[in-house]
């Protein structure tokens, strides 16, 4: 449940903050490229902050469980 | 026919799907018997040999069906060519790893290619194949013109290899993915899915049933690669074609834990087959305890039987209780899709 909601939160902050952005000037060679490039990073160290959150939570289950 | 939907029409084409995977599953159960294409259910204190490569039943089933489905509608024919390649390819990449034993990193390569024909019909039929726009709940949805094709390819991956690695255990796999199936199709039936989509799931429900008849506990059929490959593929896809994007990744949360875990301890791609530490050690009643072994992966099953041993069945029927909460979640996701803050 928890990981379900910070993933919608997430694709909310990539829906309304970071895609709306123009990270590189799109009239440069590649621009575009160079600013979807730069918003997939971004999406992807969201997705490695959500990950490590699961991580943290199911060590803890799986340890407190074995004692 | 003209007084039925659409919807109803996919749906009865789709059933015809059980009884063909079943009749399927039993010919390559025999058929791969009789060839010695074994493998050893290690679960259980006899180690008995059970046919291996079985699950082929599916991506078969599934091609099929797509053929029968877009002769009967005269549905989008690029739409079904491109799953069909899809599911077909994926397939070969589970045939070739099951007799070859393909080294770990060789499957997540390889499947990444399979991708492709969605990727290039997409971009030869703009519109008819993948809608670049990505909806999420309550927040609307951004236009990903460039990304979005790219990550095609990763997700098709992705959905093979998670599926792939997130069957220990009878029936884990094809009770698991008929769930996510299942609750995706009510959803789109209850959302208003387009008819394409709506047949899809109903197909690989249906000819998932008919492989899980034999796969359940105690299995008299493993699905092997080819099946397990070829059925996250197909989920995959679906996900991208019925544009449930979001509300498949929620759905499969069992299998995206199982494999990010696995991962984050072994820390490179590899065939179970090749582990020093199994995750989990048969105890002499027949139960699953987890591994005392520090190096040992924490799979999902292992988490499972952290606190005590149990029982392979009492396992399996955990792992279906999260599938159906994650797609409980899932099917929340697609309602969801149409709020906004």
């Amino acid at each position: 449940m928890t990981q379900w909601a910070l993933m919608i939160l997430g694709f909310g902050i990539l829906t309304r903050i970071v895609a709306p952005l123009r990270l590189v000037a799109l009239n440069l060679p590649f621009g575009s490229y160079f600013d979807a490039s730069v918003k997939a990073l971004v999406a992807l160290a969201l997705s490695a902050i959500w990950l490590f959150m699961w991580d943290r939570q199911v060590r803890y289950y799986f340890y407190r469980r074995r004692g | 026919m003209a007084s039925l939907d659409w919807d109803t029409i996919a749906i009865l084409v789709a059933l015809g799907a059980f009884p063909v995977s079943l009749a399927l599953t039993r010919f390559f159960m025999y058929w791969n018997s009789a060839h010695g294409i074994v493998g050893i259910d290690v679960h259980k204190l006899a180690r008995p040999k059970i046919p291996e490569m079985c699950g082929a039943a599916v991506p078969i089933t599934l091609i099929v069906f797509a053929v029968i489905y877009c002769l009967i509608t005269g549905a989008n024919w690029i739409l079904f060519t491109a799953y069909s390649l899809v599911v077909g390819l994926t397939a070969l990449v589970g045939a070739l790893d099951d007799r070859l034993k393909l080294r770990g990193i060789f499957k997540p390569l390889l499947t990444l290619f399979c991708g492709l024909p969605l990727l290039i019909l997409g971009l030869e039929f703009p519109g008819q194949v993948y809608d670049p726009t990505l909806r999420v709940p309550f927040f609307g949805g951004y236009h990903l013109h460039i990304i979005y094709p790219l990550t095609i390819l990763i997700v098709i991956s992705v959905t093979s290899n998670t599926v792939n690695m997130l069957d220990p255990l009878n029936g884990s796999m094809s009770g698991g993915i008929s769930i996510v199936s299942g609750g995706l199709l009510i959803g789109l039936l209850l959302t208003g899915g387009n008819s394409s989509s709506i047949f899809l799931y109903a197909s690989l429900l249906f000819s998932l049933l008919g492989f899980f008849y034999y796969n359940r506990f105690p299995s008299r059929a493993f699905s092997g690669n080819v099946g397990q490959l070829s059925i996250g593929a197909s989920l995959g896809a679906l996900a991208i074609l019925g544009r449930t994007e979001i509300a498949s990744i929620v759905a499969m949360f069992p299998n995206i834990q199982n494999s990010f875990f696995f991962l984050s301890r072994i820390r490179r791609f590899t065939e179970h087959r090749e582990l020093k530490a199994r995750p989990t050690r048969l105890l002499v009643d027949g139960r699953l305890a987890s591994s005392e072994d520090p190096a040992a992966p924490l799979t999902l099953v292992r988490t499972l039987v952290a606190g005590s041993p149990a029982k392979e069945e009492e396992i399996v029927s955990d792992i279906w209780g999260l599938f159906l909460a994650s797609t409980s979640l899932a099917v929340i996701t697609l309602f969801l899709m149409g709020v906004m803050l």
